[in-house]
């Protein structure tokens, strides 16, 4: 009896029919023919239909290969040099003395391809942001229009934002590199708005996979003047938040794991626009930095309340 | 913390530690290494921070296989010897399975990568209890069984940590950081000498824990949890920064302070042993610990800060000293003159 089942299996293999579901369910759409996804086939309407798998996509040929370690292993190779030299690559007097520090400042093209703006495109909206340099490069500019217009495909309620984030720190062979922010306490933004609120979100990448949606956040309100405002954020007015929802179990961030998008391993620096207006945007933002504000003493600047008081 | 449950995990620490060092049943060790890793989790996860309950994961991720490991060279030797006695380790695979199984316990190079991180994401207080308390278990264990173990492996172990113990050391800019990799540093001596000399070990993890609860408690006074703090730390508590300097100086093994003893009597331990060589390498090793006590030493007293202070004297600061810290400062500095007594003794 057994034995009858396995060639019948076995034919059905060589056969190639119905080999996704003699096999495990799993595995068996990985090696069938077909481009069969695991998961639902809804396509968002932002999104560009797949037509080849991302593996397909991939060019395996030697010389890549060996391009690509040659890369790699001259990262790491500078990565020791920085690891001998201090923390973070710069001497200890220099972490001890520096009380600002620039982390992105946008002259060329080179800086402005450090980030990625989004909108709500991706969720089938009609919004649209650009990312160019200035004039005179002297900064980055961030313009679009924003438009609140809901997708019609019956489960969004709500649309109209544009972003602009830094891609995340990657270090030699595809390691998250970490920043140590601990230095400092502020973020300072030169940006000249057009009177148009911000959302400055801060993206730690933690390490469990539960908050991959926890970012904090925090407001910047711009004046639409000719003049450049120089606006100076400490961290401890950031609040964490979770898939747009603000959270009750609020706590400060921490800086000395820093990434740019993690709080304390802050793994990337964002600006959100999504006041509910519609019509055009624009921010243009000279540099990004830190600061150590010494006379900024407040460690957290929310009180928590209890969530389920006695009596 | 609700008082109730600190009261209740306190005295469970306390309970497995005396548990587990007072046992000869590999099964009552065991549970005594369960009971402390259950105990401290909720006090390292206590401020709900996501470092916080990261650390404790981690820590117990790490713990709970060592004791896994431990309880399963404790079955195989009891399978193998027909007997469940703690001292009678005998067959050479429970043997080696019990040092891997404790060398991560302690978090002795190879197996320390959890050890900073853990103690990062926990606060001061809960990291001085992980540094000392949670440590006297397995190096009970290890004393207990010291007899039976590889010494060759004991070796690697005890080279390994103290180099790289020194080594990762040098580039932290935490505080909590730099005390994990002087703990591993001083674990990587604490192995070295256990085969020739066990009480020798006991002798170094004692005098280590009262350094190491100076540090803490100094630290955890004026709240310096980085580098940049510590040096205007002196404005919070003159008095208390400049002990902080012996008692690090102490820590890295200068004579004429406590810290000098366990290193000196190690060292004539491995010479009488004929082992001059390794002597020579810890000796060597042990320097780069030094570097990094001796700044945070500059850091904290000898320079000033090149930043303004708000103020000269910060007169009203959160909490009063510890009174403990005076008592544990004396012995971390004062114990050397007293080596005679305390080697008959030993």
């Amino acid at each position: 009896m057994a034995l009858t089942v396995m060639l019948l299996n076995s034919a059905c293999l060589r056969g190639r029919c119905c080999r996704h579901q003699v096999l495990h369910p799993l595995l068996g759409s990985l090696l069938s023919d077909s481009v069969s996804k695991l998961y639902s086939s809804y396509r968002r309407p932002g999104t560009q239909p797949e037509k080849k798998t991302s593996w397909q996509n991939t060019d395996f040929s030697l010389k890549k290969g060996f391009d690509v370690l040659k890369t790699q292993l001259s990262m790491l190779k500078k990565e020791t040099e920085d690891y001998l030299t201090g923390p973070g690559g710069h001497p200890f007097s220099q972490y001890l003395l520096e009380q600002t520090r620039v982390l992105w400042e946008f002259r060329s093209q080179e800086d402005l391809n450090k980030w990625v703006i989004s909108s709500d495109v991706e969720i089938g909206g009609k919004s649209e942001v650009y990312l160019t340099l200035g004039r005179n490069n002297q900064a980055a500019l961030l313009y679009g229009t924003l438009n609140t217009e809901v997708p019609r495909d019956g489960e969004t309620k709500y649309s109209g934002y544009c972003s602009m984030r830094a891609k995340p720190p990657v270090g030699s062979f595809g390691r998250k590199k970490y920043y140590d922010w601990s230095n400092f306490n502020c973020l300072y933004l030169r940006v000249r708005g057009d009177g148009r609120p911000w959302m400055v979100n801060i993206y730690t990448d933690p390490y469990f996979s539960h908050q991959k949606d926890d970012l904090y956040n925090y407001f910047m309100f711009t004046r639409g003047g000719p003049y450049w405002e120089e606006i100076k954020i400490p961290f401890s007015k950031f609040f964490l938040s979770s898939r747009g929802r603000v959270q009750d179990d609020q706590h400060p961030i921490w800086l000395d794991k820093a990434s740019f998008l993690r709080a304390l391993s802050i793994c990337t620096l964002g600006f959100t626009i999504g006041d509910k207006v519609d019509g055009p945007f624009q921010l243009e933002i000279n540099f990004i930095g830190l600061l150590n504000d010494r006379a900024h003493t407040e460690e957290f600047a929310y009180e928590t309340y209890e969530k389920n008081p006695r009596a | 913390m609700n008082p109730h449950a600190k009261l209740i995990f306190s005295l469970s620490l306390i309970m497995g530690t005396t548990l587990t060092i007072s046992s000869n049943h590999w099964m009552m060790a065991w549970i005594g290494l369960e009971i402390n890793t259950l105990s401290i989790i909720p006090l390292i996860s206590k401020s709900h921070h996501p470092r916080a309950i990261e650390a404790s994961i981690k820590y117990f991720l790490v713990q709970a296989t060592a004791s896994t490991l431990i309880l399963f060279s404790g079955m195989i030797n009891a399978w193998l010897t027909g007997q469940w006695d703690i001292t009678q380790l005998t067959h050479p695979t429970p043997s080696l399975l019990l040092t891997t199984a404790i060398a991560m316990k302690l978090g002795l190079a190879p197996f320390h990568f959890w050890f900073p991180e853990v103690l990062q994401g926990s606060s001061l207080t809960t990291a001085l209890l992980l540094s000392t308390m949670m440590k006297l278990p397995p190096i009970t264990i290890l004393f207990l069984t010291s007899h039976s173990l590889s010494p060759t492996l004991l070796i690697t172990l005890s080279i390994i940590s103290t180099a790289l113990g020194g080594w990762m050391g040098l580039n932290q800019t935490q505080t909590r950081k730099i005390l994990a990799f002087s703990s591993i540093s001083h674990l990587g001596w604490m192995t070295m000498i256990i085969m020739y000399n066990p009480k020798l070990t006991l002798l170094t993890f004692y005098l280590y824990s009262i350094l190491t609860t100076t540090v803490f408690l100094s630290l955890n006074t004026t709240k310096t949890l980085k580098l940049s703090t510590m040096m205007t730390s002196w404005t919070k508590a003159p008095a208390l920064n400049t002990t902080l300097m012996m008692t690090l100086l102490s820590l890295a093994g200068l004579p004429p302070l406590t810290g000098f003893l366990p290193k000196w009597l190690i060292i004539q331990e491995l010479a009488k042993q004929e082992m001059t060589p390794m002597a020579v390498t810890m000796a060597m090793l042990s320097l780069l610990s030094l570097f990094f006590y001796l700044r945070l030493t500059y850091y904290s007293t000898i320079t000033l800060p090149p930043n303004s202070t708000n103020h000269m004297k910060q007169w009203h600061i959160n909490k009063a000293t510890n009174p403990s810290i005076a008592i544990f400062t004396s012995m971390s500095i004062l114990l050397l003159p007293l080596s005679p007594m305390i080697l008959t003794t030993i």
